[in-house]
């Protein structure tokens, strides 16, 4: 019983670990399809980006460190082909930071100039989605 | 339910779909942002070229002077910790390396990623990328290898996380952000501008390793080296001013000064 019980185990395992992996990366793709105008204006992508499931109209926000110099932009995207998702940036007096964003379907981006080096808030949604949970990640690029 | 509502029942759920979607609010309330907005735990680290890519901005320094060319020649000596703390320091003195267009030490640093990753388990994980990194230093695609050595540091964390060491994954971007903060300090007070200082305020990263190293079990935070570290960000944290506050000259020496001797401390044999 034990061994049938650790099969079943190591079964489940297979199957969910690269099935947990796969939204991550669906997710991830779609944030990476928004990168590419600013990765061909020289933009260099994070390896490391956030990631993780939200319902429907629940905000999210980061806090993340911005150097004054620099223009950012950070790329969201859901695994989700019905989801619309939006993403802002304020500063850390809670006003909006933004240069430039765009929106289209399950991907979204917004452009950032830093007025001063310090924490910021990245807000992001999925605004409306055929789906109760949506799978998003949200990376960014800096020149 | 007949083809009419079903037709309607379509029609609803597509024009929810299709609405335009509302303007971001101008203002945010932030002290109420976990009402608002639930706040995401996971803080990625800023990697040290981001800073670097600014001061080159702000003029260009002698990045060749600033490569400690010991470091890519370090073999792992003390406890986890050190180790995964040391590869922290070794990644990001790859950058500064990439900065100074330095082939040589960029592949030698590629060689030392292996043998500090193989130390703490994660050398499989990490295999691609430092064979990219010297790959691509060979080629002098400098941008290829910022890239590459983000991307290694990013898969150490990964397989660290998943071995249930997210402990130690802290460590590794502590190491790095510790270097990247010793060489900006560095090159500040070179050349003292208000808008190179600025760049080492940075409080919230500061306040989220000191919870790290808090939040940590005790057999990594007991450690003598961890205890050393914490301490030294202690220190750092009033001199990186709160927010829209100036920093001094003297402030930029002493961040300078605490996070060269925490460097020293990690890269140390006797701790």
């Amino acid at each position: 019983m034990k061994t049938l019980t650790r099969l079943f185990l190591t079964l489940l395992t297979a199957i969910a670990v690269p099935l947990a992996f796969a939204y991550v990366d669906d997710a991830h793709s779609r944030a990476m399809e928004a990168a590419t105008p600013a990765v061909k204006e020289g933009y260099l992508v994070r390896q490391e980006y956030w990631a993780g499931s939200v319902t429907v109209r629940q905000p999210s926000a980061v806090k993340h460190q911005l150097f004054k110099g620099n223009s950012y932009w950070f790329w969201l995207g859901s695994d989700e082909d019905s989801a619309q998702v939006t993403v802002h940036v304020y500063d850390a007096d809670g006003k909006i930071a933004e240069a430039e964003s765009w929106q289209r379907g399950n991907m979204a981006a917004v452009k950032v100039v830093p007025k001063k080096t310090g924490t910021y808030i990245i807000v992001f949604s999925i605004e409306q989605s055929r789906a109760k949970k949506n799978r998003w990640a949200l990376a960014y690029g800096y020149k | 339910m007949n083809v009419s509502a079903l037709f309607l029942a379509l029609m609803l759920g597509v024009s929810a779909i299709a609405a335009p979607l509302p303007p971001p609010p101008v203002q945010i309330d932030v002290n109420k942002l976990p009402a608002q907005a639930k706040v995401i735990d996971r803080v990625v680290v800023p990697v040290p070229n981001e800073i670097f890519a600014v001061l080159d901005k702000l003029g260009k320094p002698r990045w060749a002077g600033l490569v400690h060319r010991d470091v890519s020649k370090a073999k792992p000596t003390g406890d986890t910790p050190q180790i995964a703390m040391m590869l922290g320091v070794i990644i990001a003195e790859g950058l500064i390396a990439v900065e100074a267009e330095d082939a040589e030490e960029v592949k030698e640093i590629g060689r030392a990623i292996l043998t500090f990753a193989n130390a703490i388990g994660v050398r499989k994980a990490v295999v691609r990328r430092a064979n990219s990194v010297i790959e691509f230093a060979d080629k002098r695609n400098w941008n290829r290898v910022r890239t590459e050595l983000d991307g290694a540091l990013a898969d150490v964390r990964e397989a660290m996380i998943e071995l249930n060491s997210e402990s130690l994954a802290q460590l590794v971007s502590l190491g790095g952000w510790l270097r990247g903060t010793e060489v900006v300090a560095q090159v500040v007070t070179m050349d003292f501008s208000r808008s190179g200082a600025e760049l080492l305020h940075q409080p919230g990263l500061i306040d989220h390793f000191q919870r790290h190293i808090a939040g940590m079990k005790s057999r990594f935070r007991d450690s003598r080296l961890v205890g050393k570290v914490s301490k030294g960000l202690t220190d750092i944290r009033p001199l990186v001013g709160e927010d829209g506050s100036r920093i001094p000259e003297k402030n930029v020496r002493e961040i300078a000064s605490i996070s060269g001797s925490l460097v020293k401390s990690i890269s140390s044999k006797s701790n």
